[in-house]
C-alpha cells in the first residue's frame, strides 16, 4: 500500500510510462534482487532478527532475572494492558507530542529549506547554522534547554524580562507549560533532517517549471502551491511519516528535561515502555507495549498514506 | 517534459523582478529569525564552556564569561581522552556512512524502479524496524552481536550503525530516485549510453543532493549514537565522543558543566564544518531553471 | 517467494530460541577452581575528579600488591549505570566487580544477578559497618550481595551571612527538628528572600528517606517482598511541613521545589534562600562554586518524633553472579573497604563513609575544612528502611508516588487525594 504512493512520481507534466514490470533499460526482478543483495545478510541478521524476536516477546511472559523460564502466554499481556490506565494516559500525551511536533517541524522546516533554497547572501554560513542542532550531542541539547529555560536564572526568561514580559514562567516546573515548551524543544532537535532533505527535494522541483508557470503570470505563491509543493509531495509524505514514527518512539531527550513530570504531564508512551522493561524488568509486557504503539502508528500511517495518495488524484 | 528541459533559460520577467524587491528584506528578516532560534543553545553552549564554576553557579549571570578562560578545555581534554575518542567516533561514523552509502543507491534504485515481491517487503521491514521502540531491540541485537564475537569492538558498532541507518537511507533515496523522471533516462538509453552510463551520467548527478541529506544522517547519527556504544564498549579505549562526555554527568542531575560544555563543543565543532564543506553539494547542477523563489 | 518461506522458518526458529537463550538467561556459572594469576574487571562510577584519582590510586596499589588477581579499572556513569547493567547481565557479559547503589541493586539481587561476597568478607570490614546499614545489601533470604561504601544524607546548608542579617542564631546542638526549622525559615523570609529552597524535582527518594525520622516506614514487607501500604501522619508528617512552608508560610519558595538541587544551587549561593536542603554532597558544588566571602555551615541532622533518623542508601560493591573470579573479587571489595581507601574516596565527593573507622579517619583528615565535622554527624543514624525491600518500589515510584507528591508540591492536590494516590497506586502495581 505505501510503497505505491511514494514511488509515483508527483510531477504534473511527467507522463505515467515505461512503470510496468521491467522499468527502464528492460531490468528483471533478478537484477533487482541482485540489487538488494548485499543490504539483506546484514538486515536480515541484525534488524529482522531482533524485531522478529522482539515482537514475538510481546507474547511471553519474559522477565529480567538470572535464568528465568520463558513460555509464551498469548495475549494475556494484552488484557492487562486495556486496564493500564496509566499506559492510555501516556498514549494520549505520546500523540499530542507526535503530532504536535511533527506538525510543527514541517512548517518550520519547509519554511527554512525555502529560505535556504534561495540565493541570499552568506547562505553558506546559514545552512551551517541551520544544522547546529544535529551537530550537537544529545545529551548536551537537553541540558542546554534545561539551562536556558530554567525560571530564575535563564537567558529565555531574561529575554521575557528585558522585553517588559512576564519573565517568571517555570517552563519545565508547571502542568500548563512542560508540555507545550518540551514539544518546542523537540521541534528544535529536529528541525535539520526535515529540512536537509526538503532541501534536497526542492532541488528536484525542475526550474523550468517555474518559468513556464511564472511566464503564465503565476505569483509567487501560486507558483510555491501549483509548482513547488506538487513536485515535493513523495519527499514530504517520505519525510512527515518518518519524523511522526521518530517523534512517536523518542523520549531521552523528554527524560532528560522532565524525566516525565511534573506530574506525569510529559510521560510519553515510549519513556512507560522503557521503564516497565528496563526499570522493572517485565520484557515480555514491554514488548507487548511496543507491539500496540506498533499498531496504532500503522493504522494513522495508512490513513496518512492513502489520504495522500487520494488527494493526488483528485 | 523532454521539450521543457531543452529550452533555454529565459531571462526573469519585470513582474519577479519587482517582486523580489520587496521580498528580499523580509526573507533576509525570517532567515536571521530561524538562524537566531537553531543557533542560539550552540552559542549558549560556547560561552559556557569558557565561565569558571564560579560563574557558572552565579546568581546574577552574565551572558558573556568575564574572561577567556580555557582551562575548561585543558581539563576535558586530559580527563576524558577526547582525542583517543574523537578518532574511534570518526572511523566508525566515515565507516557506517561509506558502507551505508554503498548498500543503499544500488537497493533504493532497485526499490524504486523495478515492480517486485520485495518492494512489499522492504516497506514493511523499513516501517517496522522505525515503528518498533528500538529499546526493546537492543537486548537480542546484543546477544548476536556477543554471539559472533563483537562486543567491545568497533567493527560491531559500524555494522549496528549501518544497519539501523539503512531503512532511513533507503526510504529517502528511493523518495529521491522515484523523482527522477524516467523519461531522462530513456533519452540517455536512446542516446545510445549503456545502463551504467546512463546512471552514472544522468541518474547520479540527481540524486546528488538526496545522497547528500542520506549520508549527513547517517554520519551524524553514528557520530552522536550512545546507548548502543554504551552497552558494547567496554574497553577504554575504544570509548566513542558520546560516551566520554556522558563522564561529566553524575548523579541527581550534577553536571560538570563548564566541562561537558567545553568537550561538547569539541566533538560539535567538527561535525559543523563538515556541514560547512558539504553543504554546497545539496544543490545540484541539472535541474535548476534560471528562476528560483 | 523463496526468500518469504526462509523467513518464515526463520521466525520459528527465532521462537524456539526465545525460550532458550535471549531472555532466559544465560548459562550457569561456572566453578571458580582457578589457580594462577586473573584478570577481573571493576567498573566504577567515581565522579569528582579527585575520586576518580583515589580510585585510580587504590586499584593501582592493590595490582602492585596482588600479581595475581589483577584489576582492570573501567569507568561507569550514574546516569546510565542501571541500563547498562540491566543489558550487560541479560547478555552475560557484567563486570565482575560492580559499582552501583543499594537502591538500584537490590533489584538485581533480587533478579540472581548478584553473588553472595558475605562468607568472603573479612570481620574487619564487617565490624565497621553498623548493622543498620548492612542491612540495606542484604536480601530477604540473608544474602549479603554488598558492600556499603558511601553514604549521603538530607542536610540543611545555611547561609551564615543571612542568618546574622535576618538576626537569627545559627542552631547548635544534636538535631533540629522540623519544626524548628520550619520557624527558622519563616524567620528568615524577608522581602524578597525565601528561609528556604528545596530542589525536589525527584521528590520520592528524599521523602522515602527523611520519613524514618517519623517512623514513616510506608510498608508492611513479607520475606518474599511482597508488601502492604500504610499511608498516615507518619508518612506525611515531612511532605506536610514542605507544604506548609511553601504554601501557608511562604518561607520555601515553590519553585525550587520543581526544580533539581543544582538548579537552586545558584540561589543559595546568591542569597536568595537563607537554608538549602539537599544531598551532603552538595557540599562539593558549594565549596568549588561559592563567591569568596560566602560563610557556609551545616545545621544540625533534621529530627523527627523517632529522632534525627533518615534510610541509608549507601553506594555499593558488588560481585556479578556469573562472574567466574567470584572469591577474587570480593577480596578486592574487602581491600576497597579499608579505613584508609574508604577516607580517601569520601573526601571529594563529600560523602560519608559506612565504616566507622573511616569516618573517625575523615574526621581527623578534616577537622581544619568547613562543614564536615556536622556533615558526618548526620551520618551516625542512619538505618535501613521497609521500602528498599518492597519488589514494586521502583515502579510505585514513578508512576504514583513521584507525580503524586509533584502535584502536592504544586498545590494541585490536597493531602487526602495524595495519600489516596499512594495507597491506590501501591494496590495497582502489587495486584
Amino acid at each position: 500500500m505505501t510503497q505505491n504512493t511514494l514511488m509515483r512520481p508527483a510531477l504534473p507534466v511527467r507522463r505515467r510510462k515505461g512503470r510496468g514490470v521491467g522499468g527502464p533499460g528492460g531490468g528483471s526482478n533478478r537484477d533487482a534482487w541482485m540489487l538488494v543483495l548485499p543490504a539483506l545478510i546484514p538486515i536480515v541478521l541484525f534488524s529482522v532478527y531482533p524485531l522478529v524476536q522482539g515482537i514475538l516477546l510481546g507474547f511471553t511472559d519474559a522477565k529480567a532475572g538470572l535464568n528465568v523460564p520463558v513460555s509464551f502466554n498469548g495475549v494475556d499481556n494484552y488484557v492487562r494492558l486495556l486496564d493500564n490506565e496509566l499506559f492510555w494516559n501516556s498514549f494520549r500525551i505520546g500523540l499530542i507530542w507526535a503530532f504536535g511536533v511533527t506538525t510543527l517541524q514541517f512548517l518550520a522546516s519547509l519554511g527554512l529549506a525555502l529560505l535556504l533554497n534561495l540565493d541570499l547572501k552568506l547562505r553558506w554560513l546559514a545552512r551551517t547554522l541551520a544544522l547546529v542542532p544535529w551537530a550537537m550531542p544529545p545529551v548536551v541539547i537537553a541540558i542546554m534547554w534545561r539551562l536556558m529555560l530554567n525560571p530564575t536564572y535563564g537567558p529565555i526568561n531574561e529575554s521575557l524580562r528585558a522585553l517588559g514580559l512576564p519573565g517568571d514562567i517555570n517552563w519545565l516546573g508547571s502542568f500548563a507549560t512542560a508540555l507545550p515548551a518540551v514539544i518546542v524543544v523537540g521541534v528544535w532537535a529536529g528541525m535539520p533532517q526535515t529540512t536537509i532533505t526538503l532541501l534536497a527535494g526542492l532541488q528536484n522541483v525542475p526550474g523550468e517549471l517555474h518559468e513556464a508557470a511564472a511566464i503564465d503570470g503565476a505569483t509567487g505563491w501560486q507558483r510555491f502551491w501549483h509548482v513547488t509543493l506538487p513536485s515535493l509531495r513523495p519527499i514530504i509524505v517520505a519525510i512527515t511519516t518518518l519524523d511522526l514514527i521518530w517523534n512517536f518512539n523518542s523520549f531521552a531527550l523528554v527524560f532528560v528535561l522532565t524525566a516525565g513530570g511534573p506530574g506525569g504531564q510529559t510521560m510519553l508512551p515510549m519513556l512507560f515502555a522503557y521503564n516497565e522493561a528496563f526499570r522493572y524488568g517485565n520484557f515480555g509486557y514491554a514488548a507487548a507495549m511496543g507491539n500496540v504503539m506498533v499498531i496504532v502508528i500503522a493504522i494513522f500511517l495508512f490513513i496518512y498514506l492513502r489520504s495522500q495518495a487520494r488527494s493526488r488524484l483528485s | 517534459m523532454t521539450q521543457t528541459v531543452v529550452r533555454p533559460a529565459t531571462r526573469q520577467l519585470p513582474s519577479a523582478k519587482r517582486q523580489r524587491r520587496i521580498s528580499r528584506p523580509l526573507q533576509y528578516v525570517a532567515l536571521l529569525a530561524y538562524i537566531v532560534f537553531l543557533g542560539f543553545p550552540l552559542l549558549f553552549l560556547l560561552v559556557t564552556a569558557f565561565k569558571t564554576p564560579q560563574e557558572l553557579l552565579s546568581p546574577n549571570p552574565s551572558f558573556l564569561p568575564e574572561s577567556l578562560n580555557f582551562d575548561n578545555f585543558v581539563q576535558a581534554i586530559e580527563k576524558a581522552n577526547l582525542v583517543q575518542a574523537a578518532a574511534n567516533s570518526l572511523f566508525v561514523a566515515v565507516a557506517t556512512t561509506v558502507i551505508v552509502t554503498l548498500i543503499s543507491l544500488p537497493a533504493a534504485y532497485a526499490l524504486a524502479r523495478f515492480r517486485t515481491k520485495l518492494r512489499g517487503l522492504a516497506t514493511g521491514w523499513i516501517l517496522l524496524s522505525q515503528v518498533f521502540p528500538f529499546i526493546l531491540i537492543i537486548i537480542p541485537l546484543f546477544l548476536v552481536l556477543k554471539q559472533i564475537g563483537l562486543v567491545n569492538n568497533l567493527f560491531g558498532l559500524v555494522i549496528v550503525y549501518a544497519v539501523w541507518s539503512l531503512p532511513f537511507a533507503l526510504w529517502m533515496l528511493q523518495g529521491y530516485v522515484a523523482g527522477i523522471p524516467v523519461e531522462l533516462e530513456e533519452a540517455g538509453a536512446m542516446d545510445g549510453g549503456g545502463r551504467l552510463l546512463v546512471l552514472r551520467t544522468i541518474v547520479l548527478p540527481l540524486l546528488a543532493p538526496g545522497l547528500v541529506a542520506t549520508s549527513l544522517f547517517t554520519f551524524i547519527s553514528a557520530w552522536n549514537e550512545f546507548f548502543f556504544a554504551l552497552v558494547l564498549i567496554q574497553d577504554p579505549a575504544l570509548q566513542t565522543l558520546p560516551l566520554t562526555l556522558a563522564r561529566f554527568v553524575g548523579a541527581e542531575g550534577q553536571v560538570q558543566l563548564g566541562q561537558l560544555a567545553a568537550a561538547s563543543l569539541l566533538a560539535t565543532i567538527p561535525s559543523l564544518v563538515f556541514f560547512a564543506l558539504i553543504q554546497r553539494r545539496l544543490t545540484s547542477g541539472l535541474l535548476n531553471g534560471a528562476v528560483k523563489g | 517467494m523463496r526468500r518469504q518461506a526462509y523467513l518464515s522458518v526463520g521466525a520459528v526458529a527465532v521462537a524456539t530460541l526465545l525460550a532458550g537463550c535471549a531472555f532466559g538467561g544465560g548459562a550457569a556459572p561456572e566453578e571458580t577452581a582457578d589457580e594462577g594469576p586473573v584478570e577481573i574487571t571493576f567498573q566504577s562510577l567515581a565522579y569528582q575528579d579527585t575520586t576518580v584519582a583515589a580510585t585510580e590510586e587504590i586499584v593501582d596499589s592493590w595490582n602492585e600488591e596482588n600479581p595475581d588477581i589483577q584489576v582492570k579499572l573501567t569507568q561507569g556513569s550514574w546516569d546510565n549505570v542501571h541500563d547498562q547493567l540491566v543489558t550487560q547481565f541479560q547478555g552475560g557479559t557484567g563486570p565482575d566487580v560492580i559499582h552501583d547503589e543499594s537502591s538500584d541493586i537490590l533489584g538485581f539481587a533480587n533478579q540472581g544477578y548478584l553473588a553472595d561476597i558475605g562468607p568472603y568478607l573479612s570481620e574487619e570490614t564487617k565490624g565497621a559497618v553498623s548493622d543498620d546499614v548492612w542491612e540495606t545489601v542484604t536480601t530477604g533470604d540473608g544474602k549479603v550481595i554488598a558492600a556499603p561504601t558511601l553514604l549521603q544524607t538530607y542536610v540543611v546548608f545555611a547561609n551564615e551571612d543571612a542568618f546574622a542579617k535576618a538576626g537569627v542564631e545559627v542552631p547548635a546542638g544534636d538535631e533540629l527538628s522540623w519544626d524548628d526549622l520550619q520557624a527558622l525559615s519563616k524567620d528568615l523570609t524577608t522581602g524578597g528572600q525565601f528561609g528556604v529552597g528545596w530542589g525536589l524535582k525527584q521528590p520520592t527518594a528524599a521523602i522515602m528517606n527523611t520519613a524514618l525520622g517519623f517512623d514513616g516506614g510506608f510498608f508492611d514487607v513479607e520475606e518474599d517482598g511482597t508488601a502492604t501500604i500504610e499511608v498516615g501522619d507518619e508518612e506525611l508528617a515531612v511532605p506536610d511541613a514542605i507544604h506548609a512552608m511553601a504554601y501557608e508560610d511562604k518561607s520555601l519558595d515553590p519553585v525550587t521545589l520543581t526544580q533539581s538541587g543544582s538548579d537552586v544551587m545558584p540561589g543559595f549561593l546568591g542569597g536568595s534562600y537563607a537554608m538549602y536542603i539537599g544531598g551532603n554532597f552538595l557540599a562539593q558544588q558549594i565549596t568549588e562554586s561559592a563567591p569568596e566571602g560566602f560563610n557556609w555551615t551545616v545545621l544540625p541532622p533534621l529530627a523527627g518524633s523517632a529522632g534525627p533518623v533518615q534510610a541509608a542508601n549507601p553506594q555499593t560493591m558488588s560481585v556479578a553472579a556469573e562472574s567466574k573470579h567470584v572469591e577474587q573479587s570480593a577480596k578486592f571489595i574487602d581491600y576497597f573497604m579499608n579505613a584508609e581507601n574508604q577516607a580517601k574516596l569520601a573526601l571529594g565527593d563529600w560523602l560519608i563513609p559506612a565504616s566507622a573507622d573511616a569516618r573517625a579517619e575523615l574526621e581527623s583528615q578534616t577537622a581544619d575544612q568547613n562543614g564536615w565535622a556536622e556533615l558526618l554527624k548526620t551520618g551516625e543514624n542512619l538505618s535501613g528502611a521497609p521500602f528498599q525491600k518492597a519488589t514494586n518500589y521502583p515502579q510505585w515510584k514513578d508512576q504514583y508516588a513521584t507525580p503524586g507528591l509533584q502535584q502536592y508540591f504544586a498545590n494541585s492536590i490536597t493531602r487526602e487525594q495524595l495519600a489516596e494516590q499512594l495507597t491506590a497506586g501501591w494496590d495497582s502495581v502489587s495486584g
